[in-house]
């Protein structure tokens, strides 16, 4: 008994000194003025990198990188947006834990905290877990997909079944270095050569100056790619370039050049099958289809400015056997299947029509967080009115 | 927490090769192909070749690309209609003159060339400065495109430095070829720079629809002719182009091409030479086997060589012949506009 709580108290002596910095107010301070910090570079590092890329650089790390011009090295300078969130949600628990001391009087702080602390959460999950991407349909067209408008994959496509494809998606982090892919499913290897994160491509009869082609195989043999700066643009994308090799267990049967800028698929057998390896915006496939009826794009009178824009779509569902027809508004996004739908542009002189779609596994996190923060406010405050007027009554 | 932040940071997904199954695409039109509508209603649409960044469409233009070359200058293009005759070709042709700050010309000279893109004829245009414009001490070039849908005028223009716009001169050609002009849709206007295509229908058999290239006639029907058309060149030369359509394979493909060889007097050639000598020109998903044929001496009363330029495509257990029969230098001459007529050709 008494070596048992020698030990524990052992124990909380060696957790005691880091638990009471996690608890501190100091670092709730020194959190919130990097957080400054990093909003502040953060913002004046659009202007060379685009809002994308100080996204995942500033808010969505762990730390934020320096290198000098033309180092390979680089050293963290600034914690990142997860970081800083994470040691903030810490904090906030930690100091609960070090000064928790429950009574009726404190419910509604005790409930408004735990708001707070299930708003971090979600906005943690939403950041981790959330994906974006767009719905492009020209009227009269059907997809059973979104594309990431920033995010590019290589597709290698079995085509062999009549019936179906069979799609092996590769990121486009697998392409970004020399390295060899390997799929169980595939009869061959993929050997990346070379990775141009943007690219411009012109047709080899036209620049006379282009060197030899690295392609082998397939229309990359006839064009010259050279590579230009990463945009950072906001209208802008990216043209991704790759030529990838490709190798079976007879010997390498060539190599392609992929791109964004050649969106035909190219083909060639290996083992008796038909493959196409493309380059593309990544797709993100559903287990239902929409059909664009029609887009409509209200003005208001004598005038260009946009009072309303809406899609009407056909919601096909053969598992659910669902088959409806939806309207999508700019203000009455359609819901389905944890997808939400919303009605984000128009293209192609209002024939075509861009839906946002938002898959976020943690949507009901804040709504349940700010109910509970409004529930912690009313009870306090309540509890507060009462005592008032019970001292004024007595 | 840190289990929470570690177990979501494996979920986010694209850290994972995929596997899926899909049911096959089905590609009604192009891949990456763009379409706009002009005020009198036409869609065109367009394919910009490999290499043109596209833009965003601001002002008039219903479409928008730059094209860098390796040091860095660009050239633009743009995509605009207007509606009617927009002042007529001539008058533009100046305007784009103007710009170059060249004198305009009065009637339509070489810098114009017809072409024939979808049953629809476009009028190509290449102009160079004579003296630098540019900023840097740099000449200019402008390459476009004018294109009648009726009631109105489409303008597809590549303006830039000289030789990088020269250098884009192929692919702004392929550019073109691949406009679609929507059919059937609502034209409110009269005035056009274009015909439309001519349609004319055999006896008892289904319509053929092409686009006429210039300089070609039609010629009344036969019975074996569902397309007949004389095109006259210099000094009086005619040459004679048909389209015959025949039930199943009509003796092959190496049996016909052995017969106009009869026709000029050159040996017969087998199965393999044919496959060397002859091209494939794909158009409008039709598969055509094209053969360029020349005798060595000129034949009975000809005074210069005799040239056939023939397309075989066999199709829909039918085959179809388009020739062209005449002078040597008549025929070649319309080698582009005979290749213009296949792509325009509607097959029923």
């Amino acid at each position: 008994m008494f070596t048992n709580t020698l030990a524990q108290s052992r124990a909380w002596d060696f957790f005691k000194q880091p638990f009471r910095v996690l608890s501190s107010l100091r670092l709730t301070v020194v959190c919130l003025g990097l957080a400054m910090l990093l909003i502040f570079f953060g913002t004046l590092a659009q202007v060379h990198l685009g809002i994308h890329a100080v996204q995942a650089r500033y808010f969505q790390s762990l730390f934020v990188f320096w290198s000098p011009p033309g180092a390979g090295w680089k050293i963290p300078v600034l914690p990142g947006g997860y970081l800083l969130g994470t040691v903030l949600l810490i904090n906030l628990i930690a100091a609960h834990a070090a000064r928790f001391q429950f009574s009726r009087k404190k419910a509604g702080i005790i409930l408004l905290h735990f708001g707070v602390i299930l708003l971090l959460i979600g906005q943690l999950l939403t950041g981790l877990m959330a994906q974006e991407s767009q719905l492009r349909l020209d009227e009269g067209e059907t997809r059973a997909y979104s594309e990431a408008p920033r995010e590019t994959e290589l597709a290698v496509i079995d085509v062999t079944n009549p019936d179906y494809d069979q799609v092996v998606a590769i990121p486009e982090r697998f392409l970004t270095r020399a390295s060899t892919i390997q799929q169980p499913t595939l009869p061959f290897t993929l050997k990346i050569r070379r990775f141009l994160p943007n690219s411009q491509l012109v047709m080899r009869g036209q620049d006379s100056s282009a060197s030899s082609s690295e392609a082998t195989n397939g229309v990359g043999v006839n064009i010259a790619v050279s590579e230009i700066p990463r945009t950072v643009k906001d209208d802008e994308r990216d043209l991704v370039s790759v030529f990838v090799e490709v190798e079976s267990m007879e010997g390498a049967l060539g190599t392609w050049l992929l791109a964004n800028a050649i969106s035909d698929p190219q083909s060639f057998t290996c083992s008796g099958r038909t493959f196409e390896l493309v380059v593309r915006q990544r797709r993100f496939y559903k287990q239902f289809a929409l059909t664009l009826l029609n887009f409509t794009h209200d003005r208001y009178a004598g005038t260009d400015i946009p009072k309303n824009f809406s899609s009407r779509v056909r919601l096909v569902d053969l598992e659910r056997n669902e088959n409806r027809d939806v309207l999508i508004s700019m203000n009455d996004p359609l819901r389905y299947r944890g997808y939400t739908f919303y009605q984000s542009g128009f293209d192609n002189d209002d024939k075509t029509s861009i839906l946002q779609v938002v898959k976020n596994p943690a949507m009901i996190i804040p709504y349940v967080a700010c109910a509970l923060v409004a529930l912690g406010l009313v009870t306090q405050f309540s509890m507060h009115l009462f005592g008032f007027i019970r001292k004024r009554n007595a | 927490m840190g289990a929470i932040f570690f177990a979501t940071v494996g979920c986010k997904d694209n850290s994972k090769i995929t596997i899926y199954r899909v049911p096959k695409e089905t590609k009604p039109q192009m891949a990456d192909q763009v379409s706009a509508t002009g005020d009198a209603g036409a869609i065109v649409r367009w394919k910009a070749p490999s290499g043109w960044q596209e833009q965003p469409a601001t002002g008039f233009r219903k479409g928008s690309f730059i094209v860098r070359d390796p040091d860095g200058r660009t050239a633009d293009i743009s995509v605009v209609s207007f509606p009617e005759s927009a002042g007529g070709l001539l008058a533009n042709v100046n305007r784009w003159r103007a710009q170059l700050k060249l004198a305009p010309v009065n009637e339509i000279d070489q810098s114009i060339t017809p072409l024939s893109v979808d049953g629809h004829q476009i009028f190509f245009v290449e102009i160079v400065s004579d003296k630098p414009v540019l900023d840097g001490g740099m000449k200019s070039r402008v390459l476009g495109g004018i294109l009648g849908t009726g009631g109105e005028t489409w303008f597809f223009k590549m303006s830039g430095e000289d030789k990088l716009v020269a250098s884009q001169r192929d692919a702004f050609r392929q550019f073109l070829e691949t406009l679609q002009i929507g059919r059937g849709v609502a034209t409110t206007g009269t005035s056009t720079n274009a015909p439309t295509p001519p349609s004319i229908e055999a006896p008892e058999k289904a319509p053929l629809r092409y686009a006429l290239p210039v300089g070609w006639q039609e010629q009344p029907l036969s019975s074996m002719r569902v397309g007949s058309f004389k095109v006259s060149g210099q000094n009086g030369k005619e040459a004679d182009v048909s389209v015959v359509s025949l039930p199943g394979v009509a003796g092959g493909d190496l049996a016909n091409v052995n017969r106009w060889r009869d026709q000029l007097r050159l040996s017969p050639i087998d199965a393999n030479a044919l496959v060397q000598s002859a091209e494939h020109i794909k158009a409008n998903g039709h598969d055509f086997l094209v053969v360029d044929l020349v005798s060595e001496s000129p034949i009975s009363e000809q005074r210069d060589k005799v040239r056939i330029l023939a397309a075989i495509l066999n199709e829909n257990d039918h085959s179809w012949f388009v020739k062209m029969t005449g002078e040597d230098q008549l025929v070649t001459s319309q080698k582009t506009a005979f290749v213009g007529f296949l792509r325009s050709l509607a097959i029923p």
